[in-house]
């Protein structure tokens, strides 16, 4: 008498358990994927060399001591400082097109917040954050790379850290979602 | 139940006798917190969405009839029947600021809160905002557009309230009274809404909220509204 399979090793469970671990996998894969590499700049704008230079964040984004967003340098800001130095390079090459064209830089923001969240930068200056808190070591990035793990949690965690005696107003909704 | 001291904060002043019932502060809430607008067929339905609604009752018997405005808003309650059935914490009372918050994000649109509300305060939304072309660069940026199956109401207008708060912070002072205003109340051309802080007994909202004309609507339930209105009923000029 032939004996009957346990349920493992029938083929169809086994044919399904690989096509959920593969999902799961491709899942995650593509999500990590998707959110967690450094998008396509238009101009793959040196970071770490500007910042090595001692140039400050804000002279390229002042908006985060004015409003909620930082604001991404455009045309003018850069050939204010690159009309007069550092003119070989092909990335600046790039950037001499966009001037010529009188055409603004499609940068792709990195640093973004979901619609129902409403971030401003200003409150975290005047708490005395640097920048890289937020958005990582610029002084090892070329392009700016999106920060791993930025939830709710981690935002409530370096609330809770900072500042234990405003726990109340840091911890309540409407502080972020309204 | 055992009575919970109630910390009074923000709290809104609403003067019957001063109000001309023009709905300056109905299209003022709407522009400012991005409320949809749902047209007439919806209205119809009960389906309308207005975070703030000005009740007209006529007063006297005729011939000798005169209108009688009663702007109704989220009252804020500080003992509030929407928050604890919500099953997802989407109603949840705010310990800074001493309001009811709506966290849109959180609601699954059970209804329950609406349906526990007796100021017909809380509106849902039937459908997704249908903003044409022009009209999406009236949004307000501050506010979450929200979507179809989410409860919503009143907030006081808590993004003023933060960045009011914010402002203050980093000039390094405290807010001044009448600093923060929701948009309802910057917009009444007959000053009848004057908001403020309750906690602050010198505050102009406190001062006005003693007033012998004061009572609080449906005060009888127990709901600690935020909420004031004021009204002679004739006899100090009202």
């Amino acid at each position: 008498m032939k004996q009957k399979k346990p349920w493992w090793k029938q083929p169809g469970i086994q044919i399904a358990a690989v096509l959920v671990v593969l999902i799961v996998i491709g899942g995650i894969v593509g999500g990590i994927f998707l959110t967690q590499t450094p998008p396509e700049q238009p101009i793959a704008f040196p970071h770490d060399r500007h910042v090595g230079m001692g140039a400050s964040c804000l002279y390229c984004h002042p908006g985060a001591t004015l409003g909620p967003s930082a604001g991404l340098p455009g045309i003018e800001k850069c050939w204010g400082c690159h009309q007069q130095v550092q003119k070989q390079s092909p990335e600046l090459t790039i950037l001499a097109g966009f001037v010529e064209r009188n055409e603004a830089i499609p940068w792709v923001p990195v640093a973004i917040q979901p619609e129902f969240v409403h971030f401003k930068h200003s409150p975290h200056l005047n708490a005395g954050l640097e920048c890289s808190t937020c958005h990582g070591d610029l002084t090892k990035m070329t392009v700016a790379e999106p920060q791993k793990g930025q939830n709710m949690g981690w935002c409530l965690q370096c609330h809770k850290n900072t500042a234990p005696e405003q726990w109340t107003k840091l911890s309540d909704c409407a502080t972020c979602h309204y | 139940m055992a009575e919970v001291s109630i910390a009074e904060k923000w709290g809104l002043v609403v003067d019957q006798d001063r109000c001309t019932g023009c709905n300056a502060c109905v299209v003022a809430c709407s522009m400012e917190n991005n409320v949809p607008f749902t047209g007439e067929d919806n209205v119809a339905f009960g389906r309308g969405t207005y975070w703030i609604y000005n009740k007209r009752m006529w007063e006297g018997e005729y011939p000798r009839v005169a209108p009688a405005f009663q702007p109704v808003m989220c009252q804020q309650c500080g003992s509030a029947p929407c928050e604890p059935v919500c099953p997802t914490f989407a109603a949840v009372h705010s310990e800074e600021e001493q309001i009811n918050l709506q966290v849109y994000i959180r609601c699954i649109g059970t209804r329950y809160c609406a349906n526990n509300c007796p100021y017909h305060a809380r509106q849902f939304n039937f459908q997704d905002p249908d903003i044409p072309e022009p009209m999406n660069s009236y949004l307000n940026p501050d506010v979450t557009v929200r979507s179809k199956g989410v409860m919503e109401k009143c907030t006081f207008c808590v993004q003023r309230i933060v960045g009011g708060r914010q402002t203050a912070s980093a000039e390094d002072r405290p807010l001044r009274d009448g600093e923060v205003t929701p948009a309802c109340v910057a917009a009444c051309p007959s000053g009848a809404l004057v908001f403020g802080d309750l906690s602050d007994p010198n505050s102009r909202v406190s001062q006005m909220a003693q007033n012998e004309r004061q009572y609080k609507l449906m005060d009888e339930l127990g709901t600690k509204p935020k909420v004031t209105y004021l009204k002679g009923g004739g006899r100090n000029g009202g």
